[in-house]
């Protein structure tokens, strides 16, 4: 193979161009990333509805994301650049030069052991609060951070493929066995707004997942168990309510609407929806006219 | 020199293949290779069972009638609201010639779908029925009123001329929800085996019978737009019918035509086929069967029998006796006599369907209780409970004694509806044929809703298609079927320990001597 040496030195020639290529590469693909990632809010790519939680543990959890995505927007920019130069280097060295070997330095392990750990630590120490807020009964606040006992307002079965909602009637709490006067709703689950409530989740059949993407609200709900879940709808609108959970062919189908209202507005829906359920389609003949 | 390969260098190791078959797959994927096969209508066995010269007539009709879901057709002469926006002819154009193909129109309504290049449908005038003029709007003034039309200038409209822009629109609406929601379970055709049919109990409803379990109407009387509506927009609870709740109102209202519209096509098919059971294999094959036994067992009697035809032979007859069936019976002068009879059946089955579909919208024919529910007390469910478990209602063989829908009829074998034979498998059979447990009343599911109304209307006019039987206006008053509506919905709430014994066997005895 007296030819292999040609093919060598053609070869190192090409390699200087080849690593400087993909230095560049590294470091435009991080270059691209992070102008993406800035804009994309701007192009509908970002969070659910208008970009913003709606409800208070929604906001800390939101708040969370945006602390981690700094940490990491900033290991990723620090990683790349650190890439980028030593690919750089490494294509542009001249042979009389010598690479450094730094391979099994103690130190280095040392801290990139201990620094990540460290930032680790203070993101599991930090969320405590956040992931209490929203998973302990007893540490839950509302919107001004004052502690508040939720209102259990609703048991929201999902089957498939819908989600069968039970109220208690007007002015009554609710039972966790069904009532004569309960009243019925299907895909559509109303709530009283500005204050956190409790709904019992359940499922009638497979593994579904209750999920409000505006609210940051997500649970599974599990066959044999009755989960409460919490949350606060901050305003009054509608919200999407979604099933999260991949849980047969019509997956899909899931799609109900949360809506949330003020106190008085969810008390008058509540009388007419009883009025509907317990109609007993008597008319008097003077009324048909 | 670089070296040189007769194979490309990617393709020579196994990395290398595997991209190869990884750029097949997305080459395949996106010119769509997974395309599946257009949707057709199916026939019904009953169709298919024919013989080929009736079974041609009979796909034709039907293609004729209502089309291929891609084509679809709107016979108008039934009750479905196929969309458009109906209008007349206020006057003709003033100062301009026919050639201006233009009138002043007024339209009922929305006009607003009114667009450049909607088909015009003349429903009356000079214009209506002329087939070749397919006319459609070339331009429309909402301020004027101007509708100019493209297609021949004459005949010019009259004023008071109808006439209907997009017709058929709602229909093809209501395909479109109804392919997109719909169709998986309740098939194509709503003949109630969509792909993945086979995976639900109960059963997708076949539309094709056209008979609909949840109803607000009489007995006799089909399902009506407002139940669908119903049924559509909450689901059925306790069955794979879950609730469209969101989709919009424009979307339910046509995907509820849709429905209606393939319930008609399916009982109009049905219909036609009993009709045409002359020409059916089966029964050509039964008459000759039959013929036969009747032949050797007079031959065997000592007589002469004149001997049966063949079947090749009653084949060929039948396909005779079709053809004037089908195009009317030859005269003496050899024309034939219209219509044929095929023509008149088709025509009365017509006229019964539309007529059906009209009624089930007239408030008439909705059940509305005489009376107000009859207050939910003690006393009350107690009489409903009693009349439970009397040989008037005869709730109890079916339903159970303490309402777990686990009476003894459940354990018997049923007749099939309309034959001597029965049923293979234990239970209670719906129309449908499927096995049909009586409802359970301690789980508090009530699938034609929850209203009292509706579990009124339940007893008063039975279930269509299911063994349950209606007892209004016949066998209760008013004020027992609210009695047994309040006990019926009372059962959820209680202890589900059965009655103590002495209690069960005393009320039996009482109430069978009170009813005698």
């Amino acid at each position: 193979m007296s030819e292999t040496g040609d093919g060598w030195g053609w070869f190192s020639v090409k390699a200087n161009a080849v690593g400087k290529f993909w230095s560049l590469f590294f470091v435009l693909t991080a270059v691209i990333i992070v102008i993406v990632s800035w804009f994309s809010p701007d192009w509908g790519w970002w969070f659910p509805g208008d970009g913003r939680a709606h409800s208070t543990v929604g906001k800390r959890i939101d708040d969370l994301f945006y602390m981690i995505m700094v940490i990491v927007a900033v290991t990723f920019i620090a990683t790349q650049a650190v890439l980028g130069y030593v690919l750089w280097r490494g294509a542009t060295i001249r042979p009389e030069e010598k690479a450094l070997f730094s391979h099994g330095s103690h130190s280095l392990e040392v801290i990139w052991t201990i620094v990540p750990s460290g930032i680790l630590l203070f993101i599991a120490l930090y969320q405590m609060d956040v992931w209490a807020q929203f998973r302990i009964k007893g540490a839950i606040k509302d919107a001004h951070g004052e502690f508040v006992k939720p209102e259990p307002i609703a048991e929201v079965t999902a089957r498939q493929f819908e989600w069968r909602i039970r109220y208690p009637a007007k002015g009554k709490p609710l039972n966790p066995k069904p009532q004569p006067d309960d009243i019925y709703t299907v895909n559509e689950l109303h709530t009283p707004s500005g204050r956190p409530v409790e709904i019992t989740l359940r499922t009638d059949d497979v593994q579904h997942a209750f999920f409000v993407p505006e609210l940051r609200i997500k649970q599974d709900a599990v066959a044999s168990l009755k989960i409460p879940v919490w949350f606060d709808a901050l305003e009054n609108r509608e919200y999407e309510m979604l099933c999260a959970e991949l849980c047969g062919w019509g997956h899909y189908k899931m799609k109900a609407k949360l809506v949330a209202q003020p106190d008085e507005e969810f008390d008058a829906w509540k009388e007419r929806v009883s009025a509907e359920q317990f109609d007993d389609g008597f008319r008097k003949p003077a009324e048909e006219k | 020199m670089f070296r040189h390969s007769s194979k490309p260098q990617w393709a020579t190791n196994a990395s290398g293949q595997l991209a190869c078959w990884m750029l097949f797959g997305i080459v395949c994927g996106l010119s769509g290779c997974g395309q599946g096969p257009q949707a057709e209508f199916q026939y019904r066995d009953s169709t298919l069972k024919l013989i080929p010269d009736a079974q041609k007539a009979m796909k034709k009709t039907l293609k004729e009638g209502f089309g291929t879901p891609h084509d679809l057709v709107a016979w108008e002469r039934f009750p479905i609201a196929y969309g458009g926006a109906k209008g007349s002819v206020s006057a003709p154009a003033e100062g301009t010639t026919s050639e201006a193909k233009t009138v002043t129109a007024a339209f009922e309504g929305d006009a607003t779908k009114v667009v450049k290049g909607s088909p015009l449908l003349w429903l009356t005038g000079a214009r209506a029925g002329e087939k070749s003029a397919a006319d459609t709007v070339a331009e429309y003034d909402a301020k004027t009123n101007q509708l100019k039309w493209s297609g021949s200038a004459d005949p010019v409209p009259a004023p008071g001329d109808k006439f209907v822009v997009g017709f058929g629109q709602a229909l093809q609406q209501g395909r479109a929800v109804y392919m997109k929601n719909c169709m998986h379970c309740h098939g194509v055709s709503g003949d109630g085996a969509g792909p993945t049919a086979e995976y639900l109990s109960p059963r997708p409803r076949d539309y094709r019978l056209g008979v609909f379990k949840f109803t607000s109407t009489l007995a006799a009387e089909k399902v009506s737009r407002d139940d669908l509506h119903r049924v559509v927009k909450y689901g059925i609870p306790g069955t794979y019918m879950p609730s469209f709740l969101l989709l919009g109102e424009a979307e339910t209202k046509s995907v509820v035509e849709y429905v209606r519209w393939l319930s008609v096509r399916g009982e109009f098919e049905k219909r036609t086929d009993d009709d045409l059971a002359d020409y059916s294999q089966d029964s050509i094959e039964d008459t000759v069967k039959k013929a036969l036994a009747n032949f050797e067992a007079a031959k065997k009697a000592g007589d002469k029998p004149e001997k049966p035809v063949s079947l090749a032979q009653a084949r060929k007859d039948a396909s005779q006796q079709f053809d004037e069936y089908q195009n009317g019976k030859i005269l003496e002068d050899k024309t034939r006599e219209l219509p044929s009879e095929m023509e008149t059946a088709v025509e009365d089955t017509a006229t019964f369907l539309a007529d059906v579909w009209t009624r089930a919208d007239d408030a008439a024919n909705v059940i509305v209780p005489t009376v107000p529910r009859v207050a939910d007390d003690a006393a009350s469910r107690e009489r409903g409970r009693l009349l439970y478990m009397s040989d008037k209602t005869k709730c109890y063989t079916c339903h159970g004694m303490i309402g777990k829908g686990d009476g003894a009829a459940t354990e018997d074998f049923w007749k099939k509806p309309g034959s001597e034979e029965l049923y293979p498998r234990r239970g209670l059979h719906d129309a449908w044929g499927n096995i049909l447990q009586p409802r359970n009343l301690t789980l508090g599911q009530y699938r034609g809703g929850r209203r009292p109304v509706d579990v009124f209307r339940r007893i008063y006019a039975g279930i269509k298609g299911t063994p349950m039987p209606g007892f209004g206006k016949t066998a209760l008053k008013d004020e027992e079927i609210w009695d047994i509506v309040n006990y019926a919905m009372s059962i959820q709430y209680q202890s589900s320990q059965p009655p103590k014994a002495n209690a069960g066997g005393h009320v039996a005895v009482k109430e069978t001597s009170a009813a005698k």
